[in-house]
């Protein structure tokens, strides 16, 4: 962080310790959300999701493998992120950070434990399935990243269209029938500093942040959670958090069905 | 007139000496995305990283205290600055201050040594493309002076991109800096600028 | 170039088989400054290629010990995304593909950045393939001189790049993937547009001396038109409208 980034993140957490935001939305507000599909056309599913200054592309890649061992009649989900150092000046070059490795789990345990994505329904024949890749790719980063990501991943799955399939491998000169999604799961990510909780931090806020949670979920019940950043919450503040989340369900879920309109 | 131009641009078939050009054989051409101000025979950058000069004032942050007053100052993420204080000066600095100081010397053109430094109290701080920064202070400081007179803040602006202010109506500076900012290419914005704090300055003396 | 077996035919009836003429562009959109973060960008669509380059700095050098108390130095990394082509999945991560174009990307910046105005210090260059289908150093290039003209980065000029080669007897500019594929020589250019100096030039295949002649006038003639569309983005920057 530069000096003057240091400043920045001194004057955000004084105006959060008022309950106040550097761009003056409340404290449980989302910033602008737009959501477009479809930009990628040779992957099989793409959405870019901006989130205020926060932009990700989210691409899958149906391919035909063969199932794991321990699920042997069902098709493979494989998510992946990358912090791409156009996005941020503090971005490098070079393997897969922590930060980008937490993401992309923690996108994908939603996703999964959701059973958003009908693995069952990938499996193709004895011995081959449909993996479905998604990579994140983040283009600029301004905190938030987390549910920017998981709105990209799930727009871009219930985008896809599968490939066609020919004597055992991928017809990629064919796109048939979507993917079959069998509900969605949304996740909304709150900072905690000094002791006052925001939804959708930004960059500087995060950067001021003590505690992360990030909570996701079917609008039904409750499908994954991680905490992050070294402050804690007590059980009070996240049952409240949890209906929070319900709540920005409905419309995040709405925005991503819009999406694919 | 003034025109865009952009690098390898001609803007001359003879060769001129003008910043922001070279030469190309007999011709002279632009290095930047600019804009060409043929009455001056300037190259007037529009974007790019700010190169310090001496006299520049500029506003920085005390990133590192060392000792018998040498300071670590950040100007901006390529140039550093350093602060060798007079022995007789008795000012103190803390890391995190925000302080507004003029360069005495560049060396290798990237390390800014300062002199004259003044502490900048309990203001806010914000940050400009530095290209910007001459358009922000204009022709014999007309817009800047407008500014602060408009607005009654105390407004510091460096040359290396960040701008200090403190006063009861922050909020109008800023917007008259942004703006500035992002239309420093235009014409008639001095007028702009002063119609738009006119009309902020009305609105609260109604309410 | 592409194995000879079920070679596709790629001519037909004297057209490609997009329908375009032998010295015939892509349809190419640019514009500048999309990336809030970096210093410069530019995405750039050039027939299905879908690319967006940024640049940082010149900013400090890193490692410390490679920076040049003369000069700035460039670097460059090209990618293509694990989603960009049609077929399978790639994955990211540096091959030795990759790995070269970066290489020879740099240099051609290398001769037209003016590195003596911030010596000690860096330019990055990325450049991220969203969507390829042929063609991708070439256009990855000509959208990371916009960008680097849009950070302010001083340069001697505004390089393009495009590539030219032989389908038959044709010499034949800018291929698709399919005729990169096939086709009997390619030829990736990037060129100086005030003195068409060649700055990149990789070759395979097969050229006869007429044919090179004839690849290079085509790719400077193209070369007007994206000039042209790297000069109308950078100025579209300044289009913003006015406050009232």
């Amino acid at each position: 962080m530069s000096a003057l980034d240091i400043v920045r993140v001194g004057y955000v957490k004084e105006l959060l310790a008022k309950g106040q935001r550097e761009d003056s939305r409340g404290m449980l507000d989302f910033r602008n959300i737009s959501i477009k599909t479809g930009i990628i056309d040779h992957a099989e599913g793409s959405a870019q999701v901006d989130l205020g200054n926060t932009r990700v592309l989210a691409g899958v890649k149906m391919v035909v493998e063969e199932p794991k061992p321990d699920t042997p009649n069902q098709g493979n989900l494989v998510m992946s992120a990358e912090l791409l150092p156009l996005a941020n000046a503090d971005y490098e070059t070079g393997p897969p950070s922590p930060a980008s490795i937490e993401l992309a789990r923690v996108v994908d345990r939603g996703i999964r434990a959701g059973n958003c994505l009908d693995l069952e329904g990938m499996f193709i024949e004895e011995g081959k399935a449909w993996s479905a890749y998604v990579d994140l790719y983040i283009l600029n980063y301004d905190g938030n990243l987390f549910d920017a990501c998981e709105l990209a991943a799930m727009a871009a799955l219930a985008s896809a269209k599968m490939p066609g399939y020919k004597d055992g491998a991928a017809d990629y000169t064919k796109r048939e029938k979507p993917a079959k999604i069998n509900s969605i799961v949304t996740s909304t990510t709150f900072g905690k500093i000094d002791n006052k909780v925001a939804l959708d931090m930004t960059g500087a806020e995060e950067s001021a942040a003590d505690g992360r949670l990030t909570i996701e979920t079917d609008g039904k019940i409750i499908r994954a959670m991680q905490k992050g950043l070294s402050g804690g919450f007590s059980a009070e503040e996240i049952n409240g958090l949890i209906q929070e989340s319900f709540k920005k369900h409905a419309e995040l879920r709405k925005r991503i069905e819009e999406s694919i309109r | 007139m003034r025109e865009i131009v952009l690098p390898g641009t001609a803007i001359s078939d003879q060769r001129i000496s003008a910043e922001n050009t070279y030469f190309d054989g007999a011709k002279t051409r632009s290095e930047v995305v600019g804009l060409y101000d043929s009455a001056h025979n300037e190259v007037i950058q529009l974007e790019g990283r700010w190169k310090p000069r001496p006299g520049d004032v500029v506003v920085g942050i005390v990133e590192r205290v060392g000792r018998n007053g040498v300071y670590g100052i950040s100007l901006t993420e390529a140039v550093d600055g350093l602060l060798i204080q007079d022995k007789y000066d008795n000012a103190r600095f803390a890391v995190g201050d925000v302080i507004e100081a003029e360069i005495r010397d560049v060396e290798h053109k990237r390390l800014a040594v300062l002199e004259r430094p003044k502490l900048l109290r309990a203001g806010s701080l914000m940050q400009i493309k530095a290209v910007r920064v001459p358009r922000l202070i204009g022709k014999a400081n007309t817009m800047i002076t407008q500014i602060i007179e408009l607005t009654g803040c105390n407004i510091i602006v460096g040359r290396n991109g960040l701008v200090w202010m403190r006063g009861s109506n922050v909020a109008a500076a800023t917007a008259a800096v942004l703006t500035v900012e992002r239309e420093a290419h235009t014409s008639g914005l001095t007028e702009r600028i002063k119609s738009m704090l006119e009309k902020i300055n009305g609105n609260e003396s109604r309410t | 170039m592409g194995s000879s077996l079920n070679k596709p035919e790629l001519i037909v009836n004297g057209k490609r088989l997009d329908g375009r003429d032998f010295g015939e562009l892509r349809p190419i959109k640019i514009e500048a400054g999309v990336l809030k973060n970096a210093d410069g960008s530019a995405y750039l669509e050039w027939g299905n290629n879908k690319i967006l380059a940024a640049v940082y700095g010149p900013r400090e050098a890193t490692p410390k010990h490679l920076a040049d108390p003369g000069k700035a130095i460039i670097k460059c990394r090209y990618q293509m995304a694990p989603f960009s082509s049609l077929g399978e999945h790639n994955r990211t991560g540096p091959n030795r593909r990759a790995t070269e174009i970066s290489k020879v990307i740099r240099e051609v910046f290398e001769n037209v950045v003016i590195t003596s105005d911030f010596p000690g210090s860096e330019i990055d260059i990325f450049i991220e393939i969203l969507q390829g289908d042929g063609g991708t150093r070439a256009a990855g290039l000509t959208a990371a001189s916009v960008a680097l003209a849009n950070a302010g980065i001083k340069m001697k000029d505004l390089v393009y790049a495009v590539s030219a080669g032989r389908i038959g007897d044709h010499v034949t500019l800018d291929f698709d993937m399919i005729e990169d594929n096939y086709s009997d020589a390619d030829m990736p250019m990037a060129i100086a547009p005030r003195n068409n100096e060649l700055l990149l030039l990789q070759m395979d295949g097969g050229l006869t001396i007429e044919q090179f002649d004839e690849a290079v006038k085509m790719a400077i003639g193209a070369g007007k038109t994206i000039s042209a569309l790297q000069r109308d983005a950078l100025k579209r920057v300044y289009e913003t409208k006015v406050s009232q």
